[in-house]
């Protein structure tokens, strides 16, 4: 998929009023941004995007203990080879044997919608109770971000499983911040 | 004893696999053209799934034509178009294939492709666009999918005699799979059956509407007359027909597509560019002005084509086992 390009301010801001979806098929629209002329500022809402810690992704439940993301903060995330993964939740899009994965945990201390910015396409999914859950939002980060993708998700206080799936490089950018 | 009923059980699903293939469709519905060197079979169509949903036949392991294929869209796409696994804009908009293995030609506005084992390694090779990234690479799938006992199980028993795993098999099962892929069983079909309760009223004043606006091109039990026609204005952006055939006069014609689940492909057009069906169908020559009342009972009967069985249908979605383990 497209390795670290972002797209059109229009196409993220129109993330909120996107319907829920469990699609995350962010194609790349035709008339794709020139960087850095056609650079748009991150959000403030994103701004930990810039600054990002180094961590390894878990590979199964039992080594999630050592993968914990805290929101608010930005990692480079070292994924693993698609096939040494053990998912807790069968990702509905599979990355290929070649492709790279991972899981971490994070925790939610307040009800919101939290979004999940990725540096890629890659399949993502938010675990909970051996389920799946639904996103309520998707689209494209600002424009030379670096963010590919954001999936938004209404979160209860808890603690949770993020999925990456499919990433075609074997670190990705990975940001949990709160939306409202 | 155990071993004897495991012997059975092999013995069952091998005659499963090997036995003729019986295609299930309504009456007076021919089977689609199977080409010779093809034959279908259970074990080839169950062949093709897998790999349909297998995201190793793309460069980077990230894309599977069920990437841009989607079930739940009628194995269509949501986006204006589709960009490839290195980041190439994609060109056209994501088809769906409900009823692709009646299809000729395939595609948008390229007459020469009339297989689907043709057309299969357009998306997997292909280099206008890229798409899966694998020109030049056709032995790397060959060498990924080799590595994988179940593959090599399920080549030897989809092609007994030759069993070879390479890209060209791959493509056969792809498109054997692509074959089965049969969307007869909307309420549309079930109206056409005699069932007049099958459409609502407004579905029904629709029809008649299309019947007599659309019915020229969109015709037959595709919906569509397998022909190339310019409805939008012809576009330097992107020639069409003429591309292939060379012949000025081919320029924005692109060949007619089914409108088979045609509610859950938006957008439409060759290039994506109109977002809802009433937006598409006032783009057609002489429907700018069409009146509200017609554009809602077109769209109540273009909904009425929508195939829930084709997106609920388990066997044709996301394998969750092969070789009786768990994927």
């Amino acid at each position: 998929m497209m390795k670290m390009l972002a797209f059109a301010l229009s196409a993220a801001l129109s993330a909120a009023s996107a319907p829920p979806a469990a699609a995350q098929d962010m194609a790349m629209p035709q008339g794709a941004p020139v960087c850095p002329r056609d650079a748009e500022p991150i959000p403030a809402t994103l701004a930990a995007w810039a600054d990002r810690k180094p961590l390894t992704a878990a590979t199964d439940e039992a080594t999630l203990g050592t993968a914990v993301l805290a929101p608010g903060t930005a990692i480079d995330l070292a994924l693993a080879e698609t096939p040494a993964v053990t998912y807790l939740v069968r990702p509905s899009h599979p990355g290929g044997s070649v492709s790279h994965g991972g899981m971490l945990r994070f925790t939610i201390a307040s009800a919101g919608t939290y979004r999940v910015a990725i540096g890629s396409g890659a399949w993502l999914d938010v675990v909970a109770e051996a389920a799946s859950l639904e996103s309520v939002g998707h689209g494209h980060g600002p424009n030379c971000s670096g963010i590919r993708k954001m999936v938004d998700f209404a979160l209860k206080p808890g603690s949770y499983v993020l999925q990456i799936a499919g990433n075609g490089e074997a670190h990705l950018p990975v940001l949990i911040a709160r939306l409202d | 004893m155990r071993r004897r009923l495991t012997l059975a059980i092999a013995a069952l699903v091998l005659t499963a696999a090997t036995a003729p293939w019986q295609w299930t469709l309504p009456a007076g519905m021919r089977a689609p053209r199977v080409p010779a060197d093809n034959p279908m079979s259970a074990a080839k169509v169950e062949l093709g799934r897998r790999l349909f949903y297998d995201a190793d036949l793309s460069a980077d392991g990230t894309m599977a034509c069920a990437t841009c294929h989607e079930q739940r869209r009628a194995f269509a796409d949501g986006n204006t178009t589709h960009a490839g696994v290195h980041g190439d804009p994609g060109r056209r908009n994501v088809p769906g294939l409900g009823n692709v293995g009646w299809m000729t030609p395939l595609t948008w506005a390229d007459p020469r492709l009339t297989t689907l084992e043709a057309q299969a390694v357009v998306p997997v090779t292909g280099t206008t666009p890229v798409e899966m990234g694998m020109a030049g690479q056709e032995s790397e799938i060959a060498r990924r999918l080799a590595r994988d006992a179940c593959y090599r199980a399920m080549f030897a028993r989809a092609f007994p005699g030759d069993g070879a795993i390479d890209f060209p098999h791959a493509a056969r099962a792809l498109a054997a799979f692509e074959r089965v892929l049969i969307s007869l069983d909307s309420p549309y079909d079930a109206w056409m059956r005699g069932d007049r309760a099958a459409l609502p009223p407004a579905a029904t004043a629709g029809a008649a509407l299309f019947r007599r606006d659309c019915g020229a091109c969109h015709s037959g039990p595709l919906l569509s007359d397998g022909r190339f026609h310019r409805i939008l204005p012809a576009s330097p952006a992107d020639p069409g027909l003429a591309e292939r055939s060379g012949r000025a006069a081919d320029a924005g014609r692109f060949r007619t597509p089914s409108l088979r689940n045609v509610a859950l492909t938006a957008p439409y057009f060759h290039d994506g560019s109109a977002r809802t069906m009433a937006d598409a169908i006032t783009r057609h020559p002489g429907k700018a002005a069409a009146p509200a009342a017609d554009l809602a009972a077109l769209t109540a009967f273009l909904t009425s084509l929508t195939d829930r069985r084709l997106i609920a249908d388990k066997d044709l979605a996301l394998p969750d086992r092969a070789c009786g383990m768990p994927l």
